[in-house]
């Protein structure tokens, strides 16, 4: 299993390594490698500020919030027990999104207001997303999830009506280095803090009575993940948007290539997860150019027939029950 | 550990126990019979702390059962659970490590030596890597016993843990029992069978109805009015050769 492990890891980054130099080389402009090496002298080409201003701030963006995005899933997925569990269908990025928009409208003077309304609106939903039984009950938090989703994205519809401010599509054009780098310092940190409470996600496969038994702080436990969860989530959608089912995708095919232990699947998602981002806008700037497609809408060709797949077949683990 | 004067009702319910007091002997095998309702289950959650008693005290070594924090308790008390829920895929040895994180920080990884005594003694030595899931019922029920017996426990609560074995497993998990009593750990258990519990038990506790009806040795319980009056039903004590007394329901007569 470890050497098997070890080969899809391997694949992995072959594939991320060839998909970063592809999506640094298309677009509107082909720039192939030849031309790439003479541009590294020229820093007042057209060519170089293509690539470094236009191209690889958005590259690095996708990367960070492709991991961020599947990392936050298996997280959720996790500690709901759930394998659909997703910030992104659960109402969190929309929550997150609507409580941005509020920014916008209440409190334009706040400085970082893009990041912290849309942490308080994850929080929020968090918060009535694990109220009641939704926690015991993997359909019910689904349902609830979809209904708080769309409460949310009604809500964004309803405050951004003749107003000026609206809930942007969610994509990496026009990503400036600001955002990549403020990105970059949140994805990191929460993408470091998920390969640190790895076991943690594994000890949740426990029932809580079992849990209880080897003193172990299930509800600290639980509630660490789930925030870390909308922590990655949220940072996401405040500087992109909200980008739907990389954190179902990702986190299912990765449980099938490299097991259901999190400290294994936790790095394998992050890096899986930065490459399905990455390609998913790649591939969405350059199908129809010289417009394109925005990295949701590719997310949600993708992703939607996914979890209908997955949920139709039903094949995984979804549990079981031993005397 | 003993028991004074507890009390304990579900909310909302009439069920519970009332006002029992009581010991289970230190290194002794003891096992808690009586009918269905009886309350044998919710004892076995309160000796766990799983349920806080309404009334009265339990203590582990002259010290209340209140009074150790979680993680010091599961040094001291381990439970084997009838039914486990795992809501996802684990190998055998990565259950068994969960059983030694009552001595380790939170962020700390159990290594495989640390958990390898533990194999050997429930015999899963050969299955270490093999998923829970692919295991059969007798060998699940080892793997959970291991992670109780890694946890180094004094005490050891296992609710019906018979229950889902055949009649072979059944033998090897009270020779096992008995040797783990032997060596100094104090073994509670819940049983049905009720031949079974007075064949391998040093003790015995007889409760219905959530009260404590008898308590003692197999041969100072083996009354048939005794039992006829805990069941709520005829029973007889005949002997069976080479095996020795043995309690049989008779059907009621007109």
């Amino acid at each position: 299993m470890m050497r098997h492990v070890g080969w899809w890891f391997s694949g992995v980054i072959v594939l991320l390594v060839a998909t970063i130099v592809l999506a640094v080389m298309v677009g509107t402009t082909w720039i192939g490698p030849h031309r790439l090496l003479q541009i590294l002298s020229q820093p007042a080409s057209r060519d170089f500020v293509t690539v470094f201003n236009l191209r690889l701030p958005r590259i690095i963006s996708s990367l960070i919030c492709g991991g961020s995005l599947a990392v936050a899933g298996a997280l959720f997925q996790a500690v709901f027990r759930n394998p659909i569990a997703d910030p992104s269908i659960l109402g969190i990025s929309s929550a997150a999104d609507f409580f941005k928009l509020g920014g916008v409208l209440l409190v334009p003077w706040l400085p970082g207001r893009q990041w912290l309304l849309a942490l308080l609106g994850g929080v929020v939903a968090l918060f009535i997303l694990t109220r009641g039984r939704a926690l015991r009950d993997p359909y019910r938090l689904i349902i609830i999830g979809v209904a708080l989703d769309a409460t949310f994205v009604g809500l964004s519809r309803l405050v951004s009506s003749g107003q000026t401010a609206q809930v942007l599509p969610s994509t990496f054009n026009a990503t400036t280095w600001t955002d990549t780098w403020t990105l970059l310092i949140l994805g990191l940190l929460g993408l470091l803090g998920a390969l640190l409470l790895a076991p943690w996600a594994n000890h949740l496969k426990l029932a809580d009575t079992a849990l209880q038994t080897i003193g172990v702080p299930v509800k600290l436990i639980r509630w660490s993940l789930l925030l870390l969860g909308t922590y990655l989530d949220v940072s996401v959608t405040a500087i992109v948007g909200a980008i739907p089912f990389v954190g179902i995708v990702v986190p299912n095919l990765a449980r099938r290539l490299v097991g259901h232990d999190y400290q294994t699947l936790l790095p394998f998602s992050m890096l899986a997860g930065a490459w399905l981002m990455l390609a998913a806008d790649t591939l969405g700037r350059t199908v129809i150019v010289p417009s394109e497609i925005s990295a949701a809408t590719m997310m949600a060709v993708i992703g939607g027939p996914f979890v209908i797949i997955l949920l139709q077949r039903g094949r995984g683990f979804h549990g079981i029950t031993t005397g | 550990m003993e028991l004074q004067q507890v009390r304990f009702r579900y909310p909302g319910q009439a069920t519970g126990l009332a006002e029992l007091t009581g010991t289970f002997p230190l290194g002794k095998v003891t096992t808690i019979i009586g009918p269905n309702g009886a309350g044998k289950s919710t004892l076995l959650k309160l000796l766990s702390r799983q349920l806080q008693a309404d009334q009265g005290s339990i203590t582990l070594g002259h010290k209340a059962l209140t009074s150790y924090s979680a993680k010091q308790l599961a040094q001291q008390v381990a439970v084997v659970s009838q039914r486990h829920e795992l809501y996802d895929d684990m190998t055998v040895a990565a259950v068994v490590k969960m059983g030694r994180l009552p001595y380790h920080g939170l962020f700390a990884t159990v290594s495989d030596e640390e958990i390898a005594a533990y194999l050997e003694q429930t015999q899963l030595t050969d299955l270490a890597d093999e998923h829970l899931q692919n295991l059969s019922g007798g060998q699940q029920q080892r793997v959970w016993l291991a992670m109780a017996l890694a946890q180094e426990p004094r005490v050891l609560l296992l609710d019906e843990p018979t229950t889902y074995l055949d009649v072979h497993y059944q033998q090897v998990l009270m020779t096992q029992l008995r040797r783990l009593a032997r060596q100094g750990l104090t073994v509670i258990q819940v049983l049905h069978d009720i031949n079974q519990a007075f064949a391998v038990s040093d003790w015995l506790w007889l409760l219905r109805a959530g009260k404590l009806v008898a308590t003692g040795t197999p041969a100072q319980l083996r009354q048939a009015k005794l039992l006829a009056q805990a069941f709520a039903t005829p029973i007889e004590i005949v002997e069976v050769p080479r095996l020795g007394p043995y309690i049989v329901q008779v059907p009621a007569t007109d």
